[in-house]
């Protein structure tokens, strides 16, 4: 069966990574097993079950794109959209271990990884966007185009995820010679690689293919788009920040310069001159920070990470100001629902 | 969908066999594939009933001793102690009876070959410096760059290998059983068991409405269309899903269900299981050492 192109398979990942993901999953499924529990009670094993159902058999659907080529879809976005981001994390969850145990497909140490990738980053990522640019109350277009872009948006973030996973294998095992234990591509490659595949190619049949079941089920049961709870604040993201910004010193482990992020010189390095249009619009911004550096700062390390701390920083504060905005725009026009925040802080 | 013909479950053979014809619509193409799917499930409960020696074990035991067989392949780095383990899982396909043959046909090409095709790039100069060992013109493929192909495919090979002789030697019942059985929470297994029935149910229902779709259409139709359909049919398959979830729900109240789930599973082990339990923990000790003798520093 072919399967969609994230999908981690036994040997590629080495026990350092892989434990990892089984510790970081095991309390999500817990979470996420009490949160469904509390909402769909006793209901939850045929909707869950029927859900990876659903989650397993839309990945047999061929989508064609363009020309004679087809694609399959994760689905997970619009899983979550239907049930919600915690019942998606079971449902795409069973459906992997189901591929894995009855079907033969994909391993069985890299679950914890393929079940992070695919049944938490693109989930939560494709609900809270399509939470955020659909609002509330969206009409029928803004429904199918927020979706469209959020399945977008989520499955390139998981497909990141899978090439940072890949990515950090040969930093962290081989032989005194060089040689690759694991996934042989470094960061650099890796990375780039899972990103282009995805937004070229494997993104757009996922955003097609969301959009059209959202905009089929926006015309003949609306109902299904609507069963999610009314937002509540979602305080606990803030922590999930908080645990992203001290994992940034992660990024200095990685040498060099990312792939295709390359400055005039490095270009003229690669390339042996510097493209003309290149040339004359590489000067048009002088950054604050250069290469994550901090002026006055002499230690690279040190200054790397007052660099990182000041981009969080910034974007956390850029982030709860037009948050906050939204919600004063909200409460003067009284049009949300009791309680309601905005989208963008906002949670079961 | 109703079914035209109740109980017959095998007649997704045909569709499947149709398979390598060139020039096949995208619908026959969906159906093909999943006739492929439920043909796999449907041979892999029969190899699972075949009297070999990993079907005659406690389903608990030969769960935790192949993971640790996986895990134990995940933790090797040298190629000819993974290349022994590769020639292991052969040894455990025919003891268990599963035809040697399309066992490594399926491991060589879904897990191997894949691996071989990812990872040779890798051996290249540009990715992988060391020692010359091919130059053609350009491209220069290294020693360490080489080994580090060798040992992945070796391992993949190996991990899969592992994999399948779960998936072939072990109905999906007892795999349940022995999950219920290692505490795994009932609501996990019971909603495992009724997503395995719902997935055939819902695949042979998807298979049907491709095949009526291609017995009723005379052109290819556009991309534009054909993508159309298929969004509509996915569509389906979601009302179709939370229907079922609805009706199902019903049944299990109207049969008295209150949410308890008491487990009726009571397996118990044998000699055999103790014997092969701890042959299994002594054998992957010894391939670990091996491996710290004779693996790459």
């Amino acid at each position: 069966m072919d399967i969609v192109a994230m999908h981690i398979p036994d040997g590629y990942l080495g026990p350092q990574t892989y434990v990892v993901f089984w510790l970081v999953m095991i309390p999500i499924w817990f979470l996420a097993a009490r949160k469904v529990k509390k909402t769909l009670k006793t209901k939850q094993i045929p909707l869950l079950a029927l859900g990876s159902a659903f989650a397993f058999v839309i990945m047999m659907f061929n989508v064609p794109v363009v020309g004679g080529s087809t694609g399959h879809a994760v689905g997970a976005t619009l899983i979550a959209i239907i049930l919600g981001p915690w019942a998606a994390v079971i449902a795409v969850s069973i459906a992997l271990v189901i591929q894995a145990g009855l079907f033969g497909d994909g391993g069985i140490t890299a679950i914890g990884a393929n079940c992070f990738n695919m049944a938490v980053v693109i989930p939560f990522v494709g609900y809270y966007l399509y939470r955020l640019i659909g609002g509330d109350a969206p009409s029928s277009a803004r429904r199918v185009i927020s979706s469209g872009v959020a399945a977008y948006v989520a499955i390139v973030a998981g497909a990141i995820c899978a090439g940072f996973e890949f990515g950090i294998q040969p930093y962290i095992a081989h032989t005194a010679s060089g040689q690759a234990l694991y996934a042989p591509y470094k960061l650099s490659v890796a990375v780039p690689a899972m990103a282009l595949e995805h937004l070229l190619f494997f993104g757009v049949v996922e955003a097609i293919v969301t959009m059209g079941v959202v905009a089929a089920l926006a015309r003949t049961e609306p109902e299904l788009l609507q069963m999610r709870p009314a937002a509540k604040p979602l305080r606990w993201l803030w922590g999930v920040v908080g645990g992203l910004i001290l994992l940034t010193p992660i990024g200095v482990l990685a040498p060099g310069t990312a792939w295709g992020e390359w400055g005039t010189d490095q270009i003229k390095t690669r390339l042996g001159y510097v493209p003309t249009g290149f040339d004359k619009l590489g000067g048009l911004w002088k950054a604050r920070m250069p290469d994550y550096t901090t002026p006055g700062v002499s230690d690279t390390m040190l200054g790397y990470l007052i660099a990182a701390v000041v981009g969080a920083g910034l974007c956390v504060g850029i982030a709860w100001g037009v948050g906050a905005l939204l919600a004063r725009r909200r409460s003067s026009a009284g049009a949300g629902p009791a309680g309601a925040v905005p989208p963008a802080s906002a949670s079961e | 969908m109703s079914d035209p013909c109740p109980g017959c479950q095998l007649d997704i053979a045909p569709a499947a066999r149709s398979h390598g014809r060139g020039g096949r619509s995208l619908a026959r193409k969906t159906a093909d594939s999943i006739a492929r799917a439920v043909t796999d499930v449907l041979q892999n409960e029969e190899t699972a009933a075949r009297p070999g020696l990993l079907q005659r074990l406690d389903p608990r035991v030969k769960l935790v001793t192949l993971v640790l067989f996986a895990v134990t392949a995940s933790l090797v780095h040298s190629v000819w102690v993974l290349l022994a383990l590769v020639g292991l899982t052969l040894l455990l396909a025919a003891a268990s009876q599963v035809g040697v043959a399309s066992f490594a046909r399926k491991v060589g090409a879904s897990a191997g070959l894949l691996a071989l095709l990812i990872a040779l790039p890798s051996a290249l100069s540009l990715f992988t410096p060391g020692q010359a060992v091919v130059s053609l013109g350009p491209v220069t493929l290294t020693q360490p760059g080489l080994m580090g192909v060798a040992t992945l495919v070796t391992r993949v090979a190996a991990a899969a290998g592992f994999a399948l002789l779960v998936v072939w030697t072990m109905r999906w019942s007892d795999l349940l059983k022995a999950l219920s059985a290692m505490r795994l929470p009932d609501v996990v297994v019971a909603t495992l068991a009724m997503t395995q029935k719902q997935i055939l149910t819902l695949l042979r229902t998807v298979e049907q409405i491709h095949l009526a779709r291609e017995s009723r259409t005379l052109g290819r139709g556009t991309n534009r269309e054909n993508r159309a359909w298929v969004t509509e049919r996915m569509a389906f398959v979601v009302r179709k899903s939370m229907k079922t979830a609805d009706d199902v729900y019903d049944a299990m109240l109207a049969r008295g269900f209150t949410g308890a789930m008491p487990s009726l599973v009571r397996l118990r082990l044998r000699p055999r299981d103790w014997v092969w339990a701890a042959a299994s923990v002594a054998l992957c000790a010894a391939v670990l050492y091996a491996d710290r003798i004779v693996g790459p520093r």
